[in-house]
């Protein structure tokens, strides 16, 4: 017999849950959007884990739930259903209060349209200041000062972005997602609007605040460029994730760019599209569970008719 | 943040908002005030019209025991503060000290018996009177003023005559010749207690126009009346100093008054019905002054005092026709309010459309909604708020009585411009990321929506019922206006705007399958995006159609006025113009008429009174051509019945007559009429009553000769023309054109007019706005949606017609509505709206006259349309590339 004591102590012990140190958590996330009896399935069951200080790049198809993904991070969407939990706060059961606390202090984030993310009649500090007047903090010139030297666009500090370059606008645009001092920043396709050379740059001042505040830097980037330069690139396909890529250097300095599959907890697993034409798989495979590693097999034609 | 911030960057649209907030407080606040002063000044004119002696409030007593009797102006004078001292607050503010105010002592009616030294003079009244003040308001121009009284021992050859009083008068110098009343004549008034006067002055008013002396018309001037053997009598009244109230007693038919002259500036609209409460509790103090019992201020024994006053019926029929005019000003007023407020809403709309980038991206940043709503609330305001109260202090240019609504109405637009703005910016960033997927459907009206439609209109249905079967303006007098009743027109207005909003899709599918099958693309693309916008454009509906509904109204009312007021000049001239004398018109004369340039023909008729052989019954009868009368009034609103015709003397007869086949009239002659039909009027020829119409020569057939003492006259021809032509003093000449021109120049007609203009004329502006705005509102979408289809080959030239097309049909579909409510409102409000006081006569139904309505209607959608094309063609170009990846 159980006693009902112990049924409770089973349920508050903590058990090591998934991706319990993660500092940003996405566990089964679904996003719906659903008017007049359509719906759209944006996230369909999105795992994601992303420790702190990490700068990753989430690379996919338009449509695939990239934006919906980060809309979800960043406070501005609520998932339907699911987990997710960025710096220790579950975004599905803040309160309206807390969603604000969380837009003010937790993330900051960059949109892709450089017009957007600044007011164009307030000067490249008072565009800083905003947040931190927003949040009611009193206005630190010296820290937006600090910030925009560190993003290296300290002489836009007196200019209205209409002044501005495409590149020194994004970079005045990282400063203020960075002026609340955040722990995660988002930017959707930061570089999407920019040539090679100010992507560069770009990403250049979202590395370095990456690395010199140890912000967890999440980007959604159709830019090769960007994608490859990253530690670590996931891919999203259908509302799931369905690759990672890791990037290491190799010891003689050589990057080393390895990509996996996605497997998620209860064991499903998506292969790559241009695999699956390759051999030709349909509707089902074959799987043998080998020494070290599982054999997959497109299912033999005498199989195929027997069903 | 910063509210001032945003209006700076925004300045177009909070300019707009400014200006509109502006205009609109304008109007409300100046539109009431210059309302209120017309009907002030209707009030003095119609104050100016009658005499001082309807207006002033007069004391009056006819002592007729000698305890009444007051023999020193002290006396008068303490009576005088008296009445004063116990005047109710208000009446006494409008009560004045000077002015016609004064007290008098007259006699009545008193008979010249002879003369002392000089033949009589038949028919001859000299009376008597002592009037206050009087000293500074005549000049004697021979003799001496009048001295003192004093007694006559003996009057020569009257030896019954022993003691009695011996007046010194003043007379008007008038009299002199009229009566024969030269200074130094001594005449013997009345026929018992004889008195004695001597002329001893002649004086002529100082200012003959003071109103003082409508109080005192006799002794202005001689009076003469008509005797009904034609002679004249003459009426004169002698004026003596105070020392002669001691012989003034109350023997004579004598008459005290005291004058409390009304200032007539200190009554307005406002206070007229307390004005009439007092008056009457006034007279109830007055009549129970006096009497046995009475220990009150008079202490006059048997006193019997009166108030005489005709303010207080003139009072109350003002008040009947300025509530009907309250009724139509307030239907105007309050649609113009509707619309304002809506215009007002749909800049508002605008500036917080200009505003959702800005607060949209502080919100994201971090602006907790409060934020982000005080701030697009407050900027709202730092617009609006200047612009109302700029607008109100304007208005105070406008000349007039300032009224609650003064006040109140620019505060509700300024309130209402900040409170839809701050619901607006609340919904609208209610959720920091609210166009997360717009290529979404729109969604459907809630249920909650659908309701509170539902609700509105069949509440307004509701209101239209009971406003039919109990009217608008009933029983006001007595409960004050019904506020549900009085916003039903309001209510109908917004039932048929909600219709047309859910309804205007229906008729648009049959448009757009009609487009569908034409070879152009670009009636199919128009009317495919007038079906589908939604949002900014509904707000246009709700402004235009008001404004249509408001505008057509007052057309049909300003119609149905014009109509009554022509018919009732046409009743009150039977023709053109009329001749008319007691006695005979020479037919030289009446050539004379006929001959005059302009005049296209003339009918003579004859009218008499007569009395009926059999009954004793009097009837005025009528000689006249009825043939000719009914050619002579082709195409004005009388109706001429058929002239009669039969043996003898054949004649149409009123209601009463009918039952006699046969009947005899003294008229010229004796004759004898036939009946052979019946007549109920002739207006303008004959007061409807007893009538007997016979041929024009009748007095012919019965063997006299024909006659003629009225000549009715069509054609253009001016009153002074026929005057002159007809030459005879005594002629009455009357022409529609003055008649007309009396009848609709009453100031308050005039008011109800003018206003209807200035409300249409600023509705007109408000609805070109509206759609302009709108289209603005909606520009970004559209120039994306233009610049996507001039990618695929769309001209500039289309791109124009494509804009106008987009809003004509919403437009065209809503002045259809707004021409309906128009149109129905008068049927709505029907016995709820009484025009007759504007008209002379009752105002009997509504011709639903389309001519007016519908040209305002195509005139007000014109506009709008024109508003749409010069948008499309002075707006920004549309040829901006389209940005691949764009999302907003």
């Amino acid at each position: 017999m159980t006693a009902l004591s112990d049924l409770e102590a089973r349920a508050a012990a903590s058990r090591p849950a998934f991706g319990e140190h993660a500092h940003i958590l996405c566990d089964n996330l679904v996003r719906i959007y659903k008017t007049e009896g359509v719906e759209v399935v944006a996230l369909q069951g999105l795992d994601l884990l992303i420790e702190k200080g990490e700068l990753i790049a989430i690379v996919g198809a338009s449509g695939s739930g990239k934006s919906t993904l980060l809309n979800v991070l960043s406070g501005l969407d609520v998932p339907t259903a699911g987990l997710a939990r960025v710096a220790g706060m579950d975004l599905l059961s803040m309160t309206a209060r807390d969603r604000l606390r969380y837009r003010r202090s937790v993330v900051g984030f960059i949109w892709q349209q450089t017009a957007r993310n600044l007011l164009p009649y307030l000067t490249g500090r008072e565009n800083v200041l905003l947040p931190m007047r927003l949040a009611g903090r009193r206005a630190q010139r010296q820290r937006a000062d600090e910030l925009l030297e560190l993003l290296g666009v300290a002489d836009c500090a007196g200019r209205r972005p209409g002044e501005l370059s495409g590149g020194q606008q994004q970079r005045v645009a990282i400063a203020v997602a960075l002026a609340n001092g955040p722990e995660v920043i988002l930017a959707d396709e930061p570089t999407g609007e920019l040539d090679s050379d100010t992507s560069e740059e770009v990403f250049g001042a979202l590395r370095q605040a990456n690395r010199e505040l140890g912000v967890t830097a999440v980007i959604v980037t159709h830019d090769p460029l960007v994608s490859e330069q990253v530690d670590r690139t996931v891919g999203i396909r259908d509302g799931r994730t369905s690759s990672e890529t890791l990037r290491r250097t190799s010891e003689d300095g050589d990057v080393i760019a390895e990509e996996y599959a996605v497997l998620d907890r209860v064991g499903r697993l998506q292969l790559p599209r241009d695999f699956m034409n390759a051999l030709e798989m349909e509707r089902r495979v074959r799987l043998e569970l080998e020494r070290d590693h599982i054999g997959v097999w497109p299912a033999t034609p005498g199989e195929e008719n027997n069903d | 943040m910063n509210a001032w911030r945003l209006i700076l960057v925004h300045r177009g649209a909070a300019g707009v908002l400014a200006l509109l907030a502006l205009t609109a407080s304008l109007l409300v606040a100046g539109l009431p005030r210059s309302f209120e002063q017309a009907y002030d000044e209707a009030l003095t004119v119609r104050l100016d019209e009658v005499s001082a002696q309807q207006t002033d409030l007069t004391v009056s007593l006819r002592p007729n025991m000698m305890d009444d009797q007051i023999a020193s102006p002290a006396g008068f004078a303490d009576l005088d503060a008296d009445w004063r001292g116990n005047l109710p607050p208000l009446l006494r503010t409008a009560v004045q000290a000077g002015g016609t105010s004064h007290f008098s002592a007259k006699t009545y009616g008193t008979p010249v018996m002879g003369r002392i030294g000089s033949p009589a003079k038949a028919r001859q009244y000299v009376d008597i009177a002592w009037v206050s003040g009087i000293e500074d308001r005549v000049r004697y121009v021979a003799g001496r003023p009048p001295g003192p009284p004093r007694t006559l021992a003996e009057v020569p050859g009257h030896p019954e005559l022993k003691n009695i009083p011996y007046f010194e008068i003043g007379l008007v110098a008038d009299a002199e010749q009229r009566m024969a009343l030269p200074i130094g004549t001594k005449v013997l008034l009345a026929n018992s207690y004889t008195v004695v006067a001597e002329v001893v002055g002649l004086f002529e008013p100082v200012d003959p126009e003071d109103r003082f002396w409508e109080h005192n018309e006799g002794i202005r001037q001689v009076l003469e009346r008509r005797l009904p053997d034609d002679n004249l009598e003459y009426y004169a009244t002698g004026l003596v100093p105070a020392e002669g109230l001691r012989f003034l007693d109350s023997r004579r038919e004598l008459t005290y008054n005291w004058v409390l002259g009304l200032n007539p500036a200190s009554v307005n609209a406002r206070n007229a019905p307390t004005l009439i409460e007092e008056i009457e509790d006034f007279r109830r103090y007055v009549t129970s002054q006096g009497g046995q019992e009475s220990y009150g201020p008079a202490r006059l024994g048997n006193a019997r005092f009166d108030l005489v006053t005709g303010l207080d019926p003139l009072l109350t029929g003002y008040l009947t026709e300025l509530r009907s005019a309250q009724t139509l000003v307030f239907l105007i007023i309050g649609g113009l309010v509707v619309v304002a407020i809506g215009v007002i809403a749909l800049a508002v709309h605008l500036f917080s459309e200009r505003m959702r980038g800005s607060l949209g991206l502080a919100r994201a940043r971090g602006a907790s909604l409060a934020q982000v709503t005080a701030t697009g609330t407050a900027a709202t305001a730092l617009a609006a708020v200047p612009g109302a109260l700029a607008g109100y202090g304007l208005s105070f240019l406008i000349p007039g009585p300032v009224t609650p609504v003064v006040h109140l109405a620019p505060l509700a637009l300024a309130l209402a411009a900040v409170g839809f703005a701050a619901v607006r910016l609340a919904l609208a960033h209610r959720r920091p990321l609210t166009d997360s997927r717009a290529d979404l459907v729109a969604a459907k009206p809630s249920p909650r929506r659908v309701a509170a439609e539902v609700l509105v209109i069949v509440l307004a249905l509701a209101g239209a019922y009971a406003l039919r079967s109990r009217g608008l303006s009933t029983d006001v007098a007595e409960r004050g206006a019904d506020p549900f009743l009085a916003l039903v027109p309001a209510a109908l207005t917004l039932a048929g705007a909600l219709i047309t909003l859910r309804c205007y899709p229906l008729p648009l599918r049959l448009v757009l399958r009609l487009a569908a099958r034409r070879r152009g693309a670009v009636p199919f693309l128009g009317v495919t995006l007038a079906a589908r916008s939604r949002g900014a454009t509904s707000l246009p509906v709700l402004i235009l159609l008001p404004a249509l509904a408001v505008s057509v109204f007052g057309a049909l009312v300003s119609g149905a006025i014009g109509e009554t007021q022509r018919l009732a000049a046409w009743q009150h001239v039977g023709a053109q113009a009329r001749v008319e004398r007691a006695a005979e018109i020479p037919a030289d004369v009446a050539a004379k008429v006929a001959a005059l340039p302009g005049v296209t023909a003339v009918v003579p008729a004859a009218k008499g009174t007569v009395q009926l052989a059999t009954g004793g019954q009097t009837a005025t009868v009528l000689a006249i051509d009825l043939d000719a009368y009914r050619s002579l009034v082709a195409g004005s609103p009388l109706a001429v019945p058929a002239a009669p015709t039969g043996p003898g003397i054949p004649a149409l007869v009123s209601k009463s007559f009918v039952v006699y086949p046969s009947f005899e009239i003294g008229w010229h002659t004796r004759m004898k009429i036939n009946n052979v039909g019946d007549v109920t009027e002739l207006p303008g020829l004959a007061y409807p009553g007893n009538l007997i119409v016979m041929p024009y020569e009748g007095p012919k057939l019965a063997g006299l000769r024909t006659y003629t003492n009225m000549l009715l006259i069509s054609g253009n021809v001016g009153r002074e023309a026929l005057e002159a032509a007809v030459g005879l003093e005594d002629a009455v000449v009357e022409t529609f054109d003055e008649s007309l021109g009396r009848i609709s120049s009453a100031p308050l007609t005039g008011t109800i007019t003018t206003g209807f203009t200035v409300v249409t004329v600023a509705m007109g502006g408000y609805a070109l706005i509206a759609v302009v705005l709108a289209l603005v509102i909606g520009a970004a979408d559209r120039s994306k949606t233009l610049s996507f289809l001039r990618t695929l080959g769309l001209s500039q030239r289309q791109a124009r017609l494509l804009t106008v097309l987009e809003v004509a049909p919403l437009i065209v579909l809503t002045s259809l509505a707004g021409l309906a409510i128009g149109l129905g409102l008068p049927a709505a409000l029907g016995p709820g709206l009484d025009l007759s006081a504007y008209a002379g006569i009752a105002v009997t139904d509504f011709p639903l006259t389309f001519t007016t309505p519908a040209l305002l209607a195509a005139g007000l959608a014109a506009v709008s349309i024109l508003g749409a094309l010069a948008h499309a063609t002075a707006g920004r170009r549309m040829t901006t590339a389209i940005r691949v990846g764009e999302s907003s």
